[in-house]
């Protein structure tokens, strides 16, 4: 039932973004609108098609996609199914870092704070976790690049490479549009080192506001779970309450964790695009803001129905997974 | 082979010890380039060029735009192309280029003229490459520019006529240097269709100065020096460029402040370049650029303009005078895009042919500063009430994000003496297109590129009775000149005649022309040569980048 | 997806008081954060009152803005002469110009008065749209309901920010004055909102549908609009202020991301926090600090203090959380009290969290996937 309930999802996005993207203008106009005559314009744009009734394009692409023909980009004149391969690696890779770093962050604090609840470790923690996510990525961003780049010099101000490492990937060949892949590929440390170095604050800066929402969970369920009759027993028999949180609450909270991992998709997609920007990462979301300015509703159309297809199936598996774990949780 | 570097000021700021690790990775970072030359096997020659530019195709009829023509001007032949340092065309890989008829326009090509790829390079390739353009017509090629070629004939081997519709076309052989002019290899491109870059790239269909050995799309090209061109441009000076293209300016600028590139072109925000001025490790070169930026006013919709119900040619007259008087170009150049636009004074830019500079004499105070009082006085004289309550629209999308701050300039500007009360609005750039062609702005914000680096591409557009400003700017005078001059042959006469056009327009006012954009590189201290490609043609030229 | 509405089922004893239960005196401690201020004790109500003074001098900011900004918020000269831009902190200016030569201290105080503006509207039509679509396809049910439901999954399924840039260049159109950019941008940060208006509401609705005193009154002969407005919404719209407030500060977040990637209100109609946060960005690699800095903390501060509301708020409200002795006691009812919609996706996450400890899911939520 929840899996054809992603038919009727993705359907609604696409034609959601299909109507408003086709509302707010044509490429070409968005092209040489400052160029050309009114005339010139209605005649290009005739040319073009885009003139025609929006059901007869609307249904033109419904069929180009059910057929995996997402069509070609209007303003690069490149097939989306291509941005969508070498730009989604870009994000995924991104995402995976933060992924990382929130976990790293997120979990830990969360132990901590829920084996000093209430205590001022605890406040503390919680009122950092608030701000984590209370900061806007962009603006967390922009900090990281003053007091680490700018300031310390520590890590490059933006992109994804140094221009010698990108040109030392080139001569090898290496394209699968992971850089680390990349880099490791090139067999230097060197590039890997650089590859890394450039992905550390915009992880960060991601990874943190996730982070923020993984400790709360963790405290949450932690507190949740010294509370149950479990727990309960082991306390009744004189374990200590440190080594409670470390041997015996700690695996039912953690549960959890592997479920909202998914959950944060749609956020960390957010998230990616404000990232990218700050950061000039190459990836959907700063080419998805490169092609709204552009009009360009093929390659907007394609990426968004990509994040929404991720999105949806994302949470359906997060529902099968949750349902495995707890035999109580039934579709 | 890092690229963190910590710039020099600041290190006296860091830590000692910070100061230490820094200075190996400077050290680190510096060796880059030189391991980078090193291998590269180009005799240690090889430099490096970092843009913000995008490509949208490499074949020349898939495109029209900055990026993708930055590409083709390196390894693309041309039948017409300007020197270094000239706006002006001569034959590049011709030998003579002439109209041997009103409508017969007769180019004879270099002989035994040859392909990277090994193929000869004739006239059937030339007539292959124009009806090609005119056959695809895609909507995103230059194909409109080629709206007065009837017909292209391969006479003979080394021969073409172009039949032309109109007679004595003497922007034609500009058109043959802009975008719709490469010469393409017709043993690789597609008759009918566009043909993908990486099979471009494959079949190796070059001729030009340089040709690409390596494509990465929007990431990395890898240039080597093609040994048989034969053009006006004489063999480029480093035999292996790569370029690389950033997704933004701030990553650009500190690989060029680092030695990552070795020459940024192609943009960077006006703080980054004002920031890099101050940089004894790098020059900032400047040469000036083909964009414009005017405000536009609209004939019937202006203050007492004439489908307004106070209709008066004098009084709206007076008030475009009185906008010309009171701006203060310098002061938009300098604050907001801190010398990255220069003052613009006509509506011909600086630095191509018949560009003269009308309205620094007869606006402000004659020096290119603004004169309040003579702003109130020709208000005064023509009886106009003051403040004159004035809509201006811009696009704050279309024109990069400073345009705010430069319409705000202008507002304050406007205002400053209670002469004007200025109601500034904007608009998303798809809706202002359809907006200011549909009488809705009584004075707007355009901009403009050229299509190629003659004057006539910023006057017949724009002022003849039908023109795509759509403002009801009606002079049979002006009108009468442009077709004059579109068809004089003789160069000075023709120049005489873009002068009258500019001073005409420079009375009546149909645009207020103010800024001028400058073309900026920055380059490393020992890179030499980007001022000598820096010029009025707006082609950068790798070939003419040495590393001294 | 429909955790949401279980979540704000059956509510626990926080914010609970329903509507019928008015007694004359003491109204104001029954104000919904009233009542929990007083409710909290210890270092649960540290943050819940850091937050509300963090809230008020926002309100208070934003409403003295024309007297305590020192210049006007598209102010470029003095009669002494042009401010300049990029100057540095300075006794002229104290958070020293912008790239544009605007004041940074007196953008960022007009900024507030443009946030406030925006939430307020933002959440008002919202909650109206919302309110009415919940009522409506609620009470009524049949395919109306299933489309209404499945659409709001959707959008409410999809990126937020994403979805608010779409609706935002589709409304700002013609945007030319100030309030046509606030209206632009609070109306496409509304249609983020409405689906989690209406899922609320709805699930409200049709649990109150089938209680007696509904019943009774349709014997009685009133009308549905009647039964709708009197009986069902009063006791419908009792949990919204808790979603309010964890709103306010998605609003505030969502209003910068749109100004920081373009689709905001325009720099000379109104100081925006997230607009001069973009144009900053290439300052910051020049090191010029001050342009970011300053627009940047007052969206934390802002989004922290309306965060720490929310979040006390809703601690209150779930007894696992509320104190130590309770939380063995209830942990069955978990996943019904605890709401967290600060981070939009993040009240899934708690819920679902609590779902494998807590219980099998509530009624609505099984209703809401047949």
């Amino acid at each position: 039932m929840r899996l054809l309930l992603i038919i009727p999802t993705v359907f609604i996005l696409v034609t959601t973004v299909f109507v408003l993207m086709r509302a707010t203008g044509d490429p070409i106009t968005a092209a040489l609108g400052g160029r050309l005559t009114p005339d010139q314009l209605a005649e290009r744009i005739h040319e073009a098609g885009y003139d025609r009734p929006l059901v007869v394009q609307y249904w033109e692409y419904l069929t180009g996609i059910f057929r995996g023909d997402f069509g070609t980009t209007l303003s690069d004149n490149r097939p989306v199914t291509e941005i969508l391969t070498q730009y989604g690696a870009a994000t995924l890779e991104l995402t995976v870092y933060a992924v990382v770093v929130a976990l790293v962050v997120g979990i830990p604090l969360g132990m901590l704070a829920a084996s000093f609840r209430d205590r001022w470790p605890d406040a503390v923690l919680r009122v950092l976790a608030i701000l984590a996510y209370a900061t806007p990525v962009f603006f967390a961003g922009l900090l990281l690049k003053l007091v680490f780049s700018v300031g310390l010099g520590w890590f490059p101000v933006a992109g994804r490479v140094s221009t010698s490492g990108e040109i030392e990937m080139a001569k090898a060949d290496a394209g699968s549009g992971f850089m680390l892949v990349d880099a490791i590929a090139t067999g230097d440390p060197e590039v890997v080192g650089d590859v890394l170095r450039h992905a550390a604050l915009p992880a960060i800066a991601l990874g943190l506001l996730t982070a923020g929402v993984f400790l709360r969970l963790v405290r949450t369920n932690m507190i949740g779970t010294l509370g149950t009759e479990y727990v309960d027993a082991a306390r009744s028999r004189g374990v200590r309450e440190s080594r409670l949180v470390r041997a015996h609450a700690w695996r039912p909270a953690l549960i959890p964790i592997i479920t909202v991992v998914g959950m944060q998709v749609a956020m960390l997609l957010v998230g990616a695009v404000l990232t990218e920007t700050t950061f000039e990462w190459r990836g959907l979301g700063f080419q998805l803001s490169e092609y709204l300015q552009a009009r360009d509703f093929v390659a907007v159309q394609g990426i968004v129905v990509l994040m929404a297809v991720v999105v949806a199936v994302t949470n359906f598996l997060v529902d099968v997974i949750a349902a495995l774990v707890d035999p109580r949780v039934r579709y | 082979m890092s690229s963190i570097r910590v710039s020099g000021r600041r290190l006296t700021a860091a830590a000692a010890g910070m100061t230490a690790i820094t200075l190996a990775l400077t050290a680190c970072g510096g060796g880059g380039s030189d391991d980078e030359a090193g291998a590269n096997e180009g005799g240690g020659e090889a430099i490096t060029v970092g843009t913000t530019d995008k490509i949208t195709s490499l074949d020349p009829a898939g495109s029209y735009d900055n990026g993708s023509f930055a590409v083709m001007n390196q390894v693309y032949p041309f039948l017409m192309n300007t020197p270094y340092g000239s706006p002006d065309v001569q034959p590049d890989i011709a030998e003579s280029a002439e109209f041997t008829s009103p409508t017969e326009y007769t180019v004879k090509l270099k002989p035994g003229l040859k392909w990277a790829n090994g193929h000869d390079l004739t006239s059937s390739d030339v007539k292959f490459t124009f009806d090609r353009q005119l056959a695809i017509a895609d909507e995103n090629g230059p194909s409109s520019l080629l709206y007065n070629l009837e017909s292209t004939e391969a006479v003979d081997d080394t021969t073409v006529v172009f039949h032309l519709k109109s007679e004595n076309d003497q922007v034609f052989p500009q058109i043959l240097s802009s975008p719709a002019g490469p010469i393409v290899d017709e043993e690789v491109f597609a008759a009918d269709a566009l043909t993908p870059d990486q099979e471009i790239v494959d079949g190796e269909a070059f001729a030009g100065q340089y040709v690409i050995t390596s494509y990465e799309v929007n990431s990395l090209i890898t240039y080597e020096a093609y040994d048989g061109y034969q053009g006006v441009l004489g063999a480029a000076k480093t035999p292996e460029v790569n370029v690389r293209y950033f997704a933004d300016s701030s990553n650009l600028k500190l690989e060029v402040q680092e030695g990552g590139v070795d020459v940024a072109f192609r943009s960077l925000s006006a703080t980054d370049v004002e920031d890099l001025r101050g940089d004894d490790g790098v020059k900032v070169v400047e040469g000036p650029g083909g964009e414009i930026r005017y405000i536009t006013f609209n004939f019937d919709t202006q203050p007492y303009g004439a489908a307004q119900p106070d209709a008066d040619a004098d009084k709206a007259l007076a008030v475009r005078q009185a906008v010309a008087h009171l701006l203060d170009r310098d002061a938009i150049a300098e604050q907001v895009y801190k010398g990255t636009y220069t003052p613009l004074y006509s509506f011909v830019p600086a630095g191509l042919t018949g560009a003269t500079e009308p309205l620094k004499e007869m606006y402000g105070d004659g020096q290119g500063a603004p004169d309040a009082a003579k702003a109130k006085e020709v208000l005064e004289a023509a009886g106009v009430t003051t403040p004159v309550e004035l809509s201006l629209q811009y696009s704050n999308d279309h024109y990069g994000p400073s345009s705010g701050d430069e319409y705000a300039l202008i507002k304050d500007q406007l205002e400053a003496d209670g002469l004007f009360t200025v109601n500034l609005q904007t608009t998303e750039w798809v809706q202002y297109s359809k907006d200011r062609t549909s009488d809705v702005y009584p004075a707007y914000q355009l901009g403009w590129f050229p299509d190629y680096s003659d004057a006539d591409n910023y006057l017949t557009p724009f002022f003849l009775k039908e023109n795509f400003l759509g403002n009801h700017y009606d002079n049979a005078e002006v009108n009468d000149l442009i077709l004059q001059q579109a068809v004089t042959a003789d160069a000075a006469e023709r120049a005489a005649l873009i002068g009258q056009i500019q001073e005409a327009v420079a009375a009546d006012l149909s645009t207020v022309p103010y800024l001028q954009g400058a073309q900026v590189a920055v380059v490393a201290s020992d890179i030499e040569g980007a001022e000598d490609t820096l010029d009025a043609s707006f082609k950068f030229r790798y070939g003419a980048l040495s590393r001294g | 997806m429909a955790q949401l509405d279980s979540g704000l089922g059956p509510v626990g004893t926080a914010g609970a008081a329903p509507v019928h239960a008015r007694g004359r005196g003491g109204w104001l401690r029954r104000l919904p954060v009233v009542h929990q201020l007083r409710q909290s004790v210890g270092l649960q109500r540290g943050p819940l009152v850091a937050g509300l003074v963090l809230t008020g001098l926002f309100v208070l900011v934003a409403v003295l803005a024309p007297v305590l900004a020192p210049y006007d918020h598209s102010q470029l000269r003095t009669p002494e002469g042009a401010f300049g831009a990029q100057q540095p902190p300075s006794a002229e200016h104290w958070l020293g110009t912008t790239v544009g030569g605007y004041d940074v201290l007196s953008r960022v105080i007009w900024g507030a008065q443009t946030a406030l503006y925006v939430v307020v509207v933002a959440i008002l039509a919202s909650i109206v749209i919302g309110v009415v679509l919940g009522l409506v396809s609620g009470y009524f049910g049949g395919w109306l309901d299933r489309v209404l439901v499945v659409v709001a999954d959707a959008i409410y399924a999809f990126p937020s920010l994403l979805l608010a840039i779409l609706a935002a260049i589709v409304i700002s159109g013609g945007q030319a004055s100030m309030w046509g950019g606030i209206m632009a941008t609070a109306l496409s940060i509304t249609v983020v909102f409405v689906p989690q208006y209406f899922r609320v509401v709805r699930s409200e609705v049709v649990r109150v549908k089938g209680e007696a005193f509904v019943d009774a009154a349709r014997v009685l002969g009133s009308g549905h609009v009647r039964i709708m407005t009197r009986h069902v919404l009063r006791n419908s719209v009792r949990t919204l202020p808790l979603i309010v407030t964890l709103n306010a500060s998605e609003a505030i977040l969502t209003l910068a991301g749109l100004g920081f990637l373009g689709f905001g209100i325009e720099p000379t109609a109104a100081a925006e926090w997230g607009y001069d946060l973009q144009r900053s960005i290439a300052d910051v690699t020049s090191g010029i600090w001050w342009t970011a800095l300053f627009p940047g903390l007052a969206i934390v501060v802002v989004a922290l203090g309306m965060t720490l509301v929310g979040e006390s708020l809703n601690d209150l409200a779930d007894p696992r959380l509320r104190t130590r002795t309770a939380s063995a006691d209830v942990a069955g009812d978990v996943a019904q009290t605890s709401v967290q919609a600060s981070v939009e996706t993040s009240v899934e996450a708690e819920l679902k969290a609590a779902g494998p400890t807590a219980g099998p899911a509530g009624p609505e939520q099984k209703e809401d996937r047949a």
